[in-house]
């Protein structure tokens, strides 16, 4: 379903990802793991397109030079070189790192906000739905993002990317600093997501163990490249990727 | 009660003049310093379309407001798109788009105190004894008209709700599939049709002046200001703030202080609570 070849990132000379090659199927949860500064978020902003608007922003500006290389393509589409905008339209919907809700909306209104590329009738039904897989944000309705607390604001943030109507939504540390039993409700949340609104999704974290019942298949990222990949059952057979990413000492 | 009744026009008119430049600023984090020369540009492009086209009045205004609305979009479009997001080189640009259309029509000939636009309805009436015009009246009925459509459309329409969105978080309103260049000439747009609807209200209350263009620039960046930018509502009770101190100083000081009070505002507001009046979520981010 969307596919990447050959991306390469780069801030000045510093390679942020090299040669970075990943794919998702229709209806796949793929994982990506890596470290801290191993390239996880780069590669969700390559995907989302938020890296041509970075980029412009910094040559504009006459800042940091930033270099972009290889294709996406999605659905059969090269879509390397479409705004993010377009992509958003296209399906492809960033839900970012550190959540970036609208602080100074209601919960309601960032769903409402979210709801740019919704017909009236699908914004009405995906709130229903969102209030659905996430019962806490009902109650919270009328609270002002600002004043929601870490988990709030992640599942509001997930919420308000399923209002933009993706059909493969990309989830970048949508476990930063919860506690397990948050992390716990929003693995939850995201499997019913895909089980039951058929959506793909691409998610990111630095240790594997909290998703990967979810994940299909998943990429390892180690200093912006990909330098392993496999179905989930292979990787948790492997003892290196067993004591990097899952915490388990042999 | 004179102070009362000529505090509340005088108000809503510094509303009228900052809420274009509050609107642009707040949604797209452009500081249109090109807002006065806008509003001036609109009275000519009125005055033009009566005396010289001699179109009817009513037409002439509507035409005006899209005219300079087109303009607005179109030097967002082709000029600052440029330097979107370097503030000082959007300010520098934006002045100097001002200053060339000001001075332009300087030398085009348009100076002089001969260029006036009738008013609306002639007539005065009285309110508890002071005599009020039907122009002043329709001055605060419209202004708190446009207030309260403003706050309807960035609450109910999904352009509104998106602009609000692009306020807030510009990349993480992207991602979500807003245009952030097309929201941001729709802004300018809005804000210049704006400038021409204040432009079209007030200015039938005395002439057309080039000179006026740098005092209205000068009043909405007070109002902005005091009202913490970016917060339109702020702006409108900075402006009823204002509009009283400066009433005040004019029936116990005198006239000439009125300029003074806009500008000392500024100061102090930037030394007791840079944020504005209405930056509350500002400094809680500050705090955090």
């Amino acid at each position: 379903m969307l596919e990447a070849e050959g991306l390469m990132v780069f801030y000045e000379n510093m390679l942020a990802l090299n040669n970075v090659a990943i794919r998702c199927a229709e209806n796949q949860v793929v994982g990506v793991f890596g470290a801290n500064s191993a390239g996880k978020s780069t590669l969700m902003y390559t995907l989302s397109g938020i890296m041509e608007d970075i980029r412009r922003k910094a040559q504009m500006a006459g800042g940091e030079r930033i270099t972009v290389m290889g294709r996406i393509t999605y659905r059969g589409q090269d879509i390397t070189n479409f705004k993010p905008s377009r992509r958003a339209r296209l399906g492809i919907v960033l839900c970012p790192e550190r959540r970036r809700i609208f602080k100074e909306s209601s919960v309601l209104e960032n769903l409402r906000i979210g709801a740019y590329l919704a017909s009236a009738a699908q914004a009405r039904e995906t709130i229903e739905y969102v209030f659905d897989i996430f019962p806490a944000l009902k109650k919270l309705k009328k609270r002002i993002g600002g004043f929601l607390s870490g988990g709030e604001q992640q599942m509001l943030a997930i919420g308000r990317a399923l209002m933009a109507q993706p059909k493969i939504l990309l989830l970048d540390e949508p476990l930063l600093g919860l506690s397990p039993l948050m992390q716990a409700e929003l693995v939850r949340a995201t499997r019913q997501i895909r089980d039951e609104m058929h959506i793909s999704i691409i998610v990111t974290e630095q240790y594997a163990r909290p998703v990967m019942p979810i994940v299909d298949y998943a990429f390892i990222l180690e200093n912006g490249a990909a330098v392993m990949d496999g179905r989930r059952e292979e990787l948790m057979d492997n003892p290196d990727v067993r004591s990097a990413y899952f915490g388990v000492q042999e | 009660m004179d102070i009362l009744v000529y505090g509340t026009i005088n108000s809503v008119s510094l509303a009228l003049y900052a809420l274009g430049f509050a609107l642009v600023y707040g949604t797209s984090r452009l500081p249109n310093f090109a807002h006065g020369a806008l509003f001036v540009l609109a009275g000519f492009i009125t005055w033009f379309f009566l005396n010289s086209l001699g179109l009817p009045y009513p037409v002439a205004i509507v035409l005006a407001m899209l005219v300079t609305a087109v303009i607005g979009a179109l030097i967002y479009q082709f000029i600052l798109v440029r330097v979107r997001g370097m503030e000082i080189s959007e300010i520098i640009a934006s002045y100097a788009l001002g200053l060339a259309i000001l001075e332009g029509l300087r030398w085009g000939g348009f100076k002089g105190m001969s260029y006036t636009l009738p008013v609306f309805i002639e007539g005065s009436f009285a309110v508890a004894g002071i005599s009020v015009d039907y122009q002043r009246l329709l001055v605060v009925l419209i202004g708190a008209a446009v207030v309260g459509m403003l706050w309807l459309f960035t609450h109910f329409t999904r352009i509104g709700l998106a602009l609000r969105g692009m306020a807030q978080d510009e990349r993480a309103a992207m991602m979500l599939g807003i245009d952030s260049d097309r929201m941001a000439v729709v802004a300018m747009g809005f804000g210049s049709g704006l400038a021409a609807l204040a432009a079209v209200l007030l200015l039938p209350l005395g002439n057309i002046v080039v000179e006026s263009g740098y005092n209205i620039l000068i009043l909405a960046i007070a109002v902005c200001i005091v009202g913490g930018l970016g917060s339109w509502m702020g702006a409108v009770l900075a402006a009823f703030l204002i509009g009283f101190a400066q009433i005040l100083t004019v029936v116990y000081l005198g006239s000439h202080y009125q300029m003074v009070v806009a500008l000392l505002a500024i100061i102090l507001t930037l030394i007791l609570k840079p944020s504005g009046l209405f930056g509350r979520q500002k400094e809680l981010e500050e705090r955090v």
